[in-house]
């Protein structure tokens, strides 16, 4: 019953941390110079038209019946309209959303696949010449991915992946001109092509994203590598491994269990890093052209477009907390020393 | 005090490898340039020159010229004083408002007031939402509000950097606040400001140091990736992000220079910055002794003491364990003997208590026996003979099916031997399954069966539990029981009622006995306490620094024992 509770109170305090975040987000985006109205309207419009138009989109009430206001549209499903192109944002978001969460997941499986692996492999003992291998990988990991900002790294692999050695496709978005876009069933490029049938599409969607998937993955997993490495370190030092090994358990068990006490402490450091990735996507989206949430971003804030700002800032917003709240049940469930 | 710690800091830096020297000198040559890059560049770093538009890299472009013809050697020589300044400012002011904030919030969730604490908390919990911010984004939105001016993209990345310190200066203050220093400082009378300024600032400010290297390498990253998607410092001003932004265009056509050097800068001061953060955290770690002088030490105190014959000789029966001549060493000081040419042997069915102050080896020969020495320890000369086979030289797979089947071993601190993240049922059928297979009800019944063997009323509840909610006493009878799952033939136990209370020690050593009693296990008790050795040895080996020095039946020992040391461990007990 308690475990219910806590969960409760967990889920309990989401909705708060939604409530306040949105809400700041909503007073910053206000404090964005420029008027609303007299930007959607242009420098032609009569002053009684602004006004006219301030009035409709409620700019003169007090700024909490402006949240209000967008709060309850929100959830309706209206996030507005964007003065920009005039165009409805929570289309723009829904088109866009799959486009970031697309890289992100990849990136993360190529964390979880590879660099977890790597780094419980480079943490084991020994003096074997595999084992020498895997701590040189590890350490050369270690020093590059902390000298590479993410844009850097995009754009030295374009010049010579792309430009020099012609082996990938260049900064085009997610497929190349040549290429028919596949119908939009999920948003997800890889399974659109591979709904429509479209394998020539679907290998030029991978080729596309290798690069910046890679530059997610290399740039952003390691924290969580060096994090898993530490920790299987520690693990594979303490008592009860070297307990499991008094009582005979196979060696594979030994390191399952030295593995499983590593993880639990690594998700909340991966955690942390699938929220920075959404910050992370905005540049490698705008190296390499894909029309996702950060190029989104960028672009609504070069040109103070409030409805998009307060969408994009807003959701990446929740989807930290929410991020957070998940690390925090898997680490229970992982865990349990922490449930109470 | 200053002094010794500053030869400290010398020592350690001239031990620093070349790799992490050279890196201190890019640090220096970063600082200089931040003052003089400017001047030094042969050309202006923002005059144009449309002629040299693109110029690949010559003699008089070493590394080439960008779109509007300005020499990227000078452009990339004057950027440290806008990026690292930017950084180093915004950085500071972080560190200036943040620690203190800290500093605050750990002394208010000390208070007693509710008030304090809920204020406290307060705050964390709006540092917990602004942090839910993607850190790049808040950045933007923030230089967004106020406009590109420096001054407002310095506030904003100093602003989005406020929070990591609050929270590491409130972890580090309330670490130390829970220390004894900190409550002696106050008992012999000083104030509350004293205590934070003599106290606690100094020993925060190493972990700040560190974090500060590092911060300055993010913000400067920050700066550039602001500047990268023209949310940042405007062109012309020569600064790494818009530079790189600037030339990204020129790249798919082959013009690489305009792109990489500014790129290949960037990578460089944001890694010296995180490198010097992490010989910073090595350069300021407290001064402790290091192992090897504790060893030396001891060695040094090391008494050559005579070996005694020893009177006791069980002569026909083949033994079960066999020590032969067993020394133990580090691996790199083979001279620096743990332990010196242990003898002894154990028959089938004997009980034998090895005794000795803590540090004389006990634990080491145990460790030898079991196979698990630490790493850096290593066998140098002599055998264990189990069933006489030489232990070090079966093969893993072959030891690994001697193990708990017929050697096993109860260690000291049982809640920690458990894997503390699965239920102690579970840590039975791991054993079960890597030695047999069997069905899980089976398992479940055995495993009942055993709890109850060792005394243990309620095992079906306790199979549900996890090691963390036992007692020491509760998680050292699971730790016997799945020692005596398959009847060992030897049962070795190192320390096996530390932490126990005496009561509690009386239970599980009773149980221990009669267990061995029944399925006919011999028994090693390695252990400090006599009284123990008195009451349910048949045979005493005393350990002084890692030698024996005396080997005797329990009664004769306790009646009368042969060598000084044995006298005066005995004595310390009588007092």
């Amino acid at each position: 019953m308690s475990r219910f509770l806590t969960i409760f109170y967990r889920l309990a305090y989401l909705a708060v941390q939604v409530i306040a975040i949105t809400f700041i987000t909503f007073v910053m985006v206000r404090m964005i110079p420029g008027d609303p109205a007299r930007l959607s309207l242009g420098p032609l419009v009569s002053d009684e038209a602004v006004e006219a138009v301030r009035d409709e989109m409620r700019l003169n009430e007090p700024i909490i019946s402006q949240y209000l206001y967008w709060a309850q549209n929100a959830l309706k499903g209206d996030l507005g309209q964007s003065w920009v192109n005039n165009s409805s944002v929570t289309d723009e978001m829904i088109a866009r959303i799959p486009v970031t969460l697309e890289l992100i997941m990849l990136a993360m499986t190529v964390v979880v696949l590879v660099l977890v692996p790597l780094a419980i492999l480079s943490a084991q003992e020994g003096k074997g010449l595999l084992q020498r291998i895997f701590r040189r990988i590890a350490f050369g990991y270690g020093m590059l991915a902390g000298a590479l900002p993410d844009f850097v790294l995009g754009l030295l692999l374009i010049l010579l992946f792309y430009t020099h050695l012609d082996w990938l496709p260049g900064p085009e978005g997610r497929l190349s001109f040549l290429d028919t876009e596949p119908p939009v069933v999920t948003g997800f490029i890889l399974i659109d092509t591979l709904l429509a049938g479209d394998f020539k599409a679907f290998r030029s969607a991978i080729t596309h994203l290798v690069m910046p998937v890679f530059v997610l993955a290399f740039v952003y997993g390691a924290p969580v590598f060096k994090m898993m490495r530490s920790q299987m370190e520690t693990s594979l030092s303490a008592e009860y491994t070297t307990y499991g090994r008094v009582v005979g358990l196979k060696p594979l068990k030994v390191s399952l269990r030295a593995a499983r006490a590593a993880a639990a402490p690594t998700i909340v450091i991966a955690g942390v890093i699938v929220t920075f990735l959404l910050g992370g996507a905005v540049l490698v989206e705008s190296v390499f052209n894909f029309a996702g949430l950060g190029q989104f971003a960028v672009q609504s804030i070069v040109s103070a477009d409030y409805a998009s700002i307060q969408a994009f800032v807003s959701f990446a917003a929740v989807m930290t907390v929410l991020v957070y709240a998940l690390v925090d049940f898997l680490h229970w469930a992982l865990d349990p020393r922490v449930r109470n | 005090m200053r002094i010794v710690a500053l030869m400290h800091f010398v020592r350690r830096l001239a031990a620093l490898a070349a790799w992490q020297k050279v890196f201190l000198g890019l640090f220096v040559v970063i600082i200089l340039l931040t003052f003089f890059g400017p001047q030094i560049g042969p050309y202006d770093p923002i005059k144009a020159d449309p002629s040299n538009r693109l110029a690949p890299p010559t003699l008089t472009h070493p590394l080439g010229a960008d779109d509007n013809g300005m020499d990227i050697l000078s452009r990339i020589l004057a950027s440290p004083q806008v990026d690292v300044t930017i950084a180093v400012l915004a950085t500071l002011i972080s560190v200036v408002i943040g620690t203190p904030l800290g500093l605050v919030i750990a002394k208010l969730e000390r208070r007693n007031s509710r008030f304090a604490r809920g204020a406290a908390d307060s705050c964390m919990r709006l540092l917990e939402v602004l942090q839910a911010f993607p850190v790049f984004v808040f950045a933007m939105v923030l230089v967004a509000i106020a406009g590109g001016s420096i001054l407002n993209i310095i506030a904003a990345v100093a602003f989005v950097n406020v929070p990591i310190f609050v929270r590491l200066a409130r972890s580090e203050a309330s670490s130390l606040l829970g220390m004894p220093f900190v409550e002696a400082a106050r008992a012999i009378g000083n104030n509350e400001l004293q205590i934070n300024f003599r106290h606690l600032l100094p020993n925060i400010i190493p972990t700040i140091t560190v974090q500060i290297s590092v911060t300055i390498g993010f913000a400067v990253l920050l700066t550039a990736g602001l500047s990268f998607v023209g949310a940042g410092v405007k062109p012309p001003t020569p600064e790494l992000g818009s530079m790189i932004a600037q030339g990204s265009k020129y790249i798919l056509l082959g013009q690489w220079w305009v792109v990489v050097y500014p790129a290949f800068t960037l990578g460089i001061i944001v890694f010296t910055f995180a490198v010097v953060g992490d010989i910073l955290r090595d350069l300021l770690r407290p001064v402790t002794s290091d192992r090897n002088d504790i060893e030396a030490a001891l060695a040094n105190e090391r008494t050559t003491q005579q070996l005694l014959s020893s009177s006791y000789q069980n002569s026909s029966v083949s033994p079960l364990l066999e020590i032969r001549g067993l020394s133990v060493a580090p691996e790199r000081a083979h001279d620096r003997r743990i332990l010196t040419g242990i003898d002894f042997k154990i028959h089938p069915g004997e009980r034998v208590a090895i005794i000795g102050e803590s540090g004389s080896g006990k634990t080491m020969l145990a460790r030898s026996i079991l196979r698990i020495l630490p790493p850096g320890l290593h066998i140098t000369d002599g055998k264990c003979l189990f069933c006489g086979r030489d232990i070090a030289e079966l093969s893993d797979d072959e030891l690994r099916k001697l193990r708990s089947k017929k050697l096993a071993a109860v260690l000291p601190n049982a809640k920690s031997q458990l894997y503390p993240l699965t239920t102690v049922m579970q840590s039975f059928v791991a054993v079960m399954q890597a030695h047999e297979r069997l069905p899980y009800s089976e398992a479940r019944k055995r495993c009942v069966e055993l709890l109850r063997m060792v005394g243990i009323n309620d095992p079906e509840e306790r199979l549900r539990a996890y090691p963390h909610e036992l007692s020491g006493g509760m998680a050292q009878r699971i730790c016997l029981a799945i020692a005596l799952m398959y009847r060992p033939r030897l049962l070795i136990c190192d320390e096996p009622t530390q932490g126990l209370d005496v009561t509690i020690q009386r239970q599980v050593l009773d149980t221990m006995v009669a267990m061995t009693h029944e399925t006919g296990s011999a028994l090693l008790i390695i252990t400090g306490d006599l009284g123990i050795a008195a009451h349910y040895a048949d045979r005493v080996l005393v350990m002084q620094n890692g030698r024996f020095v005396e080997e005797n039946t329990c009664a004769d020992f306790f009646a009368a024992p042969q060598v000084t040391y044995s006298r005066l461990l005995l004595q310390a007990v009588k007092n």
